[in-house]
């Protein structure tokens, strides 16, 4: 285990263990945190997490905890782990299981105070509208070969089939399309699971939240992302859904021996991964390139269908029922970038495992109308609490690949969380305090419990200190729609 | 000695499961598994199906996550869940076995995957153990 001892402070918010920590460390470890959320983290296996992808083959200038790491299973939650082409590594574990596991934030022209007559109507309607819960199907029939397109496609495929505008593909990290995706390289099972999620929200942490902009903190950034104090806000996270999963379980098990081959000795077996430049490597990225697709196709249906539900419950009732995207960043996955590295700039495969994108401002994939001012953030808060929109800074492409956080991090297991909450009685807890609640199981509702998460704003305080990602909005929900 | 008891694990459900030899282990597993899956006294689960499965692996922690993740895979596309299991033939990386099981009427977990997570079967002075993590 990691003590605080091995842990050096070298700024305000920045911690280091040396490589000579651990003799199979290739490069130090890094973490972005504050006294006591170190605390939080030492409490489980995340550090040694860490200290494992400092292991990895290729890996380059140093791994990365942003503050709301915890333990996950081979690589923490909350790491970046940066290898360079053409022979570092690729790992199905270094993204999860969720594949492009994500947040899409929509904007509306709708106050508060005008919205507050029909919120429960609101509410209703998202939930009728977007098809939660295990394992559940949604109404999108995809014809023989269309789930390819999805794969291949992504938003493209969404647009074609008139569920997205131009502005809303333009608004999406890479346009909502991996390119160079394979659903060749995808298994028939993981197919089977996939075939009639496309549009469904699932179960566990993920969440359709209604939720009004409370605090802007930087006028000209809100501004130009379209928003104000007062506004209803629409924020949507999920991922791929039992594809993405059944993709990852597939090359977890395949590289079992693939490291074999290539003579590559793990600290974990969960680590596994293969060269980028070997067929092995090629096939994953392929496959994790079409589920990430598969996700983003998935958030724009969703998003589709919440605009249905706005439509349905508040035509004629509110001056504008019109809902825009702000934008939508994924924070479950492995992108080949352009970084500067000991002054020079190389390509390498950013592994970015519960860590959102954050790229500064004038970097070429940050959507037009926000080029300037650098790339949004989305940072959702655990339930009942807020969320945050960040901008992306120059200081990330500097220090951290262009990541940051992506939310409050676990604090408390599921299992402690029911037995400390009870679903009913969170649900009241919540409607309390004014927050509209549509959950399909209480018990997954006490899962998500906000005291089994790590303070968000704490959180965030850590990385706009650190100058990676600085406050841009800050958002309260006021309806929770969950599986 | 129950074969599987619920352990803490921050972000996920862990199993910790034991067998006398690996037989029963797997067994026991897929037992754990499918007591995650659905409560079987409150969805009313009809054992009413059957179904055969062979996986094939290179060692005994493969051949466990594959038998796992194939159970898996049947919970999430018609919400089989298995509570009566034979083995016919079982080997260190070869397992072939028929399931006697029912559709739960709603899930009680989203199970995503059995991850390889510190994943060692080991030998203990009973018969064999093991830690599985799963994620949720």
């Amino acid at each position: 285990m990691v003590d605080s001892r091995a842990i050096k402070q070298i700024d305000k918010y920045l911690f280091e263990i040396d490589p000579s920590f651990r003799e199979d460390m290739r490069v130090p470890a890094r973490l972005y945190t504050d006294a006591e959320l170190l605390e939080h983290a030492l409490g489980d296996a995340s550090v040694d997490q860490l200290v494992n992808t400092a292991t990895l083959p290729g890996v380059v200038k140093y791994v990365l905890a942003m503050p709301d790491i915890h333990q996950g299973y081979g690589f923490p939650i909350g790491g970046v782990v940066a290898t360079q082409l053409p022979d570092g590594i690729i790992s199905p574990g270094g993204v999860g299981y969720d594949i492009n596991c994500g947040v899409r934030l929509l904007g509306t022209h709708i106050s508060e105070e005008e919205l507050k007559p029909y919120l429960d109507e609101l509410a209703t309607a998202i939930y009728n509208n977007c098809p939660s819960g295990v394992g559940k199907g949604g109404e999108i029939k995809l014809k023989t070969g269309e789930l390819d397109r999805v794969l291949e496609e992504g938003s493209r495929w969404a647009k074609a089939r008139g569920f997205a505008t131009d502005e809303d593909i333009e608004r999406t990290e890479v346009g909502g399309c991996l390119e160079g995706a394979d659903a060749g390289a995808v298994s028939a099972k993981a197919k089977e699971r996939g075939h009639d999620q496309v549009g469904t929200l699932g179960a566990g942490n993920h969440f359709i939240e209604v939720d009004v902009v409370r605090d802007i903190y930087d006028e000209e950034a809100a501004q130009r992302y379209g928003l104000f104090v007062g506004q209803i806000a629409v924020q949507i996270h999920c991922g791929s859904r039992g594809l993405g999963h059944q993709v990852c379980t597939d090359y977890v098990q395949r590289f079992q021996q693939t490291v074999q081959k290539y003579g590559i000795r793990l600290p974990d077996r969960e680590l596994v991964c293969a060269p980028l430049n070997s067929p092995d490597g090629q096939a994953y990225l392929a496959a994790m390139k079409a589920a990430a697709n598969y996700a983003f196709a998935n958030r724009q249906v969703l998003a589709h269908h919440v605009r249905r539900a706005f439509a349905e419950a508040l035509s004629g009732k509110v001056r504008n029922p019109h809902v825009f995207q702000v934008y939508d960043v994924g924070h479950n996955m492995a992108k080949i970038e352009q970084h500067e590295v000991d002054g020079e700039r190389i390509t390498v495969c950013v592994h970015r495992k519960g860590a959102t994108r954050a790229f500064g401002p004038y970097h070429p994939d940050i959507p037009s109308a926000y080029r300037d001012i650098g790339q949004p953030v989305l940072v959702p808060g655990s339930m009942g609490t807020a969320s945050w929109v960040l901008r992306g800074t120059e200081e990330a492409m500097r220090q951290t690949f262009g990541s940051t956080c992506h939310g409050a991090g676990r604090a408390m297991s599921r299992t402690q969380a029911k037995k400390k909450v009870w679903g009913g009685e969170l649900r009241e807890q919540l409607e309390g305090q004014g927050i509209h609640v549509r959950a399909g199981s209480m018990s997954g509702l006490a899962e998500e419990a906000p005291s089994a998460y790590k303070d968000v704003d704490r959180v965030v305080e850590v990385m706009h200190g650190s100058g990676i990602a600085t406050k841009v909005a800050r958002l309260v929900p006021v309806a929770i729609i969950k599986g | 000695m129950q074969g599987f008891e619920e352990v803490e694990h921050t972000a996920d459900i862990a199993l910790r499961v034991r067998g006398r030899d690996l037989r029963e282990l797997l067994v026991n597993a897929a037992l754990g598994l499918s007591a995650l899956l659905a409560d079987r006294t409150e969805a009313s689960v009809e054992a009413t199906q059957t179904r055969q499965v062979e996986v094939e692996a290179f060692d005994p922690e493969s051949l466990l996550v594959s038998w796992l993740s194939e159970l898996i895979y049947w919970a999430e596309k018609d919400r089989f869940v298995c509570y009566g299991i034979e083995v016919q033939e079982v080997s260190s990386a070869h397992l072939k076995a028929t399931c006697t099981g029912g559709c739960a009427p709603e899930l009680r977990h989203h199970i995503k995957a059995v991850t390889y997570h510190n994943l060692q079967i080991i030998q203990t002075d009973q018969g064999l153990e093991t830690t599985v993590v799963f994620d949720v």
